[in-house]
């Protein structure tokens, strides 16, 4: 009894410890406006998640203004968004900043016929079925406001303003609590048995 | 078991305020607890082919070799591994429909038990080799004495292959075992209607008498004939009776379940015939005389008194045949499986041929064009034969593949006596089970989701098809190898002629299916693998009908003990799926009990025992004792106890280890006098409380609603009145 007792108090308290230690103020709106939608508001402050290739989105999605999708092919068309195959990479890499050293890195490893390990930052339980092809659908695709060529503004919803980070960080706290009030919000369903199946 | 300090009610109660703990923190903030970062790697591909879409599965044909029915299936198979399988809409065995133990396919591909390293006898203990050095050793070894080999029911291309292989190290025997088969109903349909496996319709029939044939669970093909049997039960729905000593799934779905005598189904078979000849006035056209002398003399009366069933029931079964034409009567599982099973298969043939269903229900089946092809249907008589001629010295080199001979031979046939005997045993399998643990030589296998194939179906209504097989992901252990492409090398290594050319099984199984069809074009063959099966040229047989042997003695004494019966069930089978957590923990389709073995008794059989549910009770043969909980219900003779087969493993891997007991190790070796398959229910055995108590593990507490009509029923009268029918 006495270590059930104290082993609800440890969960509880590391849980309030979780939310001190994570959530910058509620006000913070970080990234682009997805115009006629409610927008989430809320951030989250995440760990720094080394990446074996130091990928800068800031230069694909910031300064050259490649759409999100160009990479994240899947995700208009599966629940994930997919890392692009190291073929897409090199389809430009072969020309493109071959001098500079990450670029040799990834040159290397696709002669040697590796694909790099990521380490994955946005990570949801496995009892969590979310799909980035109906969220792309409904902000994206079906929304009249916005053009194709601004994916970036949907992603932004629920991963920040990736386009100005190097690789990626966790900025929204991604919680059934952020979901649900997102889909409050917009109307999205609520049913339970549309994200736990 | 280790007992965990944890009992349930303080589990509850931690999850109570845990979950309190979980509400008063709301749903933002497990993040800390659930939601990782940087812990998990996304791998991405190198170049992936064009339809490849991370998170969308892609369905792959394929052939499920579960049992000798192989129903054709459909493999999701999403980022390289395969992760659901479902029916084949296109095969004709199972029409898109798919078993329990089918859809366990999967645990046995993701097994943590499987064998990942060949290994050899080294100081009396298996120790893991290189491939190279197992091979030398076969090699080696192989051609120097008479040797055999041991399948279960094996068809197309692998049984061409495991025969040219035994041809060429100078072997001459092949056993193909096969605890569960129809090998008496077939052998009977073989001698007395000229065809041994000939469409059953169960859809056309207005009503099925089934002699412990368990076509819904372990007959021949069960995923077809269900879909037969939900044909067969609309409006107008048909009837179903069956009688067994031991009521099986077909038994509960049954309108009227006959809880017979075991071993007296020929004698009830032999009253439903003379009351339809005398009051029905059914002439029995073809029926020769003697066996009109027979029926003679099992009048309904003496009949009851044989079988211990009601002689107003007999006549209603008559009745209900009589009127309802064409019917349909089977033979198999318990009826089958005692020492006079072939009277029995005979006596429904019998039947059938009185009621003019010959022809109408059971119709003729269709013979291979090509029969090095067709299927080596396994059976129990190849075990006993096994045993036999290892104890008597005649075999000095075996091979297995698919098949338990340790696990599934009675105690009293020797087996492991005469198997010590046998110089040198090779076992290919994906599972170090009882006959992998005792062999010399375990070479592993590649599971079947990774394996190519070609496979006859055991059953087929109209065309005939070789069901194909091909891997549906990469190996899980990369350092097994395919069934084919191991005797395919053993074969070219011993020398076997015209096999030089192929590097694998998957050449030759291309280039020999490609001549089969005369078509070697590329479009074509991958045609063959996306629907899962070819059409493959077969010749029409025609029946006929001459009478079979049926003497309905029981052979068997009143001696006061009860007769064990060794039960079969879909699920764990032969003992194949008691690895499988999947099947392990699905209930039992009778008794809902999960993880452990039972022993079904009647209620005023237990009370004269002074036997309580849940209690331990000895089951003493005289060839051996197995202790297992008693699970008290009325669907069973009361003069019988049954111990459902397939538990009860030494080996096999951590989810079948020790868990249950094996009533075939008790049997006392009596066999069919006709087939010689091993009779499982002609055993006499001595039952008594081993005085402790347990409540069982089972999802269904009591069999009574209590006046709750928690399930609504009307009566079969009311229904077909309501439902429209006859
Ligand atoms: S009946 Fe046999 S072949 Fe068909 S799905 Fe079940 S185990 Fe597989």
């Amino acid at each position: 009894m006495v270590v059930v007792l104290v082993g609800a108090i440890i969960v509880i308290a590391a849980q309030i410890l979780d939310q001190k230690l994570h959530y910058t103020s509620t006000d913070v709106v970080p990234g682009p406006i997805v115009p006629g939608t409610q927008y989430p508001d809320e951030a989250f402050t995440g760990i720094d998640v080394p990446q074996p290739i130091d990928f800068s989105h800031k230069i694909h999605a910031g300064d050259n203004e490649i759409n999100c999708m160009f990479c994240h092919t899947y995700a208009r068309r599966s629940k994930v968004s997919g890392i692009p195959p190291l073929s897409k990479c090199m389809g430009c890499h072969t020309v493109i900043a071959t001098e500079k050293p990450e670029i040799q890195k990834l040159t290397a490893m696709w002669e040697k016929g590796e694909s790099p390990q990521w380490n994955k930052v946005h990570d949801l339980p496995d009892f969590v079925h979310f799909t980035h092809q109906r969220h792309l659908k409904r902000f994206l695709f079906d929304n009249q406001e916005l053009d194709v060529s601004d994916a970036k503004r949907v992603c932004s919803m629920c991963h920040g303003d990736i386009a100005e980070m190097t690789v990626a960080k966790k900025s929204r706290p991604l919680t059934m609590g952020f979901c649900i009030r997102c889909h409050e919000a917009n109307e999205g369903p609520s049913d339970c048995t549309k994200c736990h199946k | 078991m280790n007992q965990s300090k944890l009992d349930r009610r303080q589990f509850l109660k931690g999850l109570g305020l845990g979950g309190a703990g979980v509400a008063l923190a709301g749903c933002d903030l497990p993040s800390y607890v659930t939601l990782e970062q940087g812990e998990e790697n996304v791998i991405s591909y190198l170049a992936p082919n064009e339809y490849v879409i991370p998170g969308v599965g892609v369905w792959y044909a394929s052939t499920c070799v579960g049992c000798s029915a192989g129903c054709g299936i459909h493999g999701r198979v999403r980022e390289g591994r395969v992760l659901k399988l479902e029916g084949n809409p296109d095969s004709g065995v199972n029409m898109g429909r798919l078993c329990q133990m089918g859809q366990a396919a999967l645990q046995h591909h993701f097994n943590p038990d499987r064998i990942a390293n060949p290994m050899v006898r080294k100081n009396g203990a298996l120790v893991e080799a290189s491939w190279d050095e197992a091979i030398a050793l076969i090699n080696e070894k192989s051609k120097s004495g008479k040797a055999a080999w041991v399948t279960g029911t094996i068809s197309g291309h692998q049984r061409v292959m495991a025969q040219t292989h035994l041809g060429a190290i100078g072997g001459s025997r092949h056993y193909a075992v096969e605890q569960i088969n129809a090998n008496v109903w077939k052998t009977a349909c073989k001698d007395i209607i000229n065809d041994p496996n000939p469409e059953i319709h169960l859809e056309k029939a207005k009503v099925i008498f089934s002699l412990g044939a368990d076509f819904l669970g372990t007959f021949i093909s069960p995923v077809h004939f269900a879909a037969s049997y939900a044909e067969f039960r609309t409006p107008p729905r048909g009837t179903l009776i069956q009688a067994e000593p031991a009521m099986s799934l077909t038994g509960g779905n049954a309108d009227h379940w006959v809880g017979i005598k075991p071993g007296s189904e020929t004698a009830l078979a032999l009253g439903v015939a003379n009351a339809l000849m005398n009051n029905h006035g059914v002439a029995g056209n073809g029926i020769s005389n003697a066996t009109k002398t027979l029926i003679n003399k099992h009048d309904p009366e003496t009949v009851a008194g044989i079988c211990a069933v009601p002689v107003g029931r007999i006549e209603k079964i008559a009745a209900s045949l009589a009127a309802n034409s064409p019917s349909l009567v089977l033979a198999g599982g318990s009826a089958t499986g005692n020492a006079n099973g072939y009277s029995a298969a005979a006596a429904a043939l019998m039947l059938n041929q009185m009621l003019g269903n010959i022809g109408t229900t059971i119709t003729a089946g269709r013979e291979l064009a090509y029969p090095q092809l067709d299927l080596v249907e396994g059976n129990s008589a190849n075990l006993k034969d096994l045993a036999i001629d290892a104890n008597e010295g005649k075999i000095d080199v075996l091979f297995v593949s698919g098949a338990n001979p340790l696990f599934l031979a009675p105690k009293s046939l020797k087996m492991l006596e005469g198997w010590n005997k046998v110089g040198f045993k090779v076992v290919l399998s994906s599972m170090l089970d009882e006959t992998a643990e005792a062999a010399d030589v375990v070479l592993p296998l590649a599971s079947s989701l990774e394996d190519w194939g070609s496979h006859i179906p055991s059953y087929a209504k109209g065309t005939r098809n070789l069901a194909l097989q091909q891997p549906l992901m990469e190996p899980v252990f990369p350092n097994t190898r395919g069934f084919g492409d191991v005797v395919l090398a053993l074969a070219k290594d011993a020398g076997a002629p015209g096999l030089d050319d192929y590097d694998d099984y998957y050449g030759y199984l291309r280039s020999a299916i490609s001549a089969l069809k005369k078509t070697d074009s590329e479009k074509e063959w991958n045609g063959f693998l996306m629907a899962g099966q070819t059409q493959i040229p077969s010749l029409g047989r025609k029946l006929s009908y001459s009478d079979g042997k049926i003497t309905p003695t029981m052979n068997d004494s009143d001696d006061g003990n009860l007769t064990l019966i060794a039960s079969a069930r879909m699920g764990m089978w032969d003992g194949r799926g008691a690895n499988l957590p999947w099947l392990q923990e699905s209930p039992d389709q009778i008794s809902k009990v999960v993880w452990d073995s039972w022993a079904e008794l009647h209620p005023k059989t237990a009370k004269s025992l002074g036997i309580k549910d849940g209690d331990y009770i000895n089951i003493k043969s005289a060839s051996g004792e197995v202790t297992t909980r008693a699970f008290i219900y009325k669907g069973i003779h009361p003069g019988a106890i049954a111990v459902p087969i397939g538990r009860g493993h030494s080996a096999l891997g951590r989810y079948a280890k020790d868990n249950g007991v094996n009533p075939l190790s008790i049997l006392n070796g009596a066999s069919d006098s006709k087939t010689g398959e091993i009779a499982t229910t002609a055993t006499k055995v001595s039952v008594k409380s081993a005085g402790k108590n347990k409540q069982m593990a089972k999802l269904m507490e009591i069999d009574r609603q209590h006046g709750r009509k928690l399930v609504a029923t009307i009566s079969a009268d009311k229904q077909r009145r309501t439902e429209g029918g006859a």
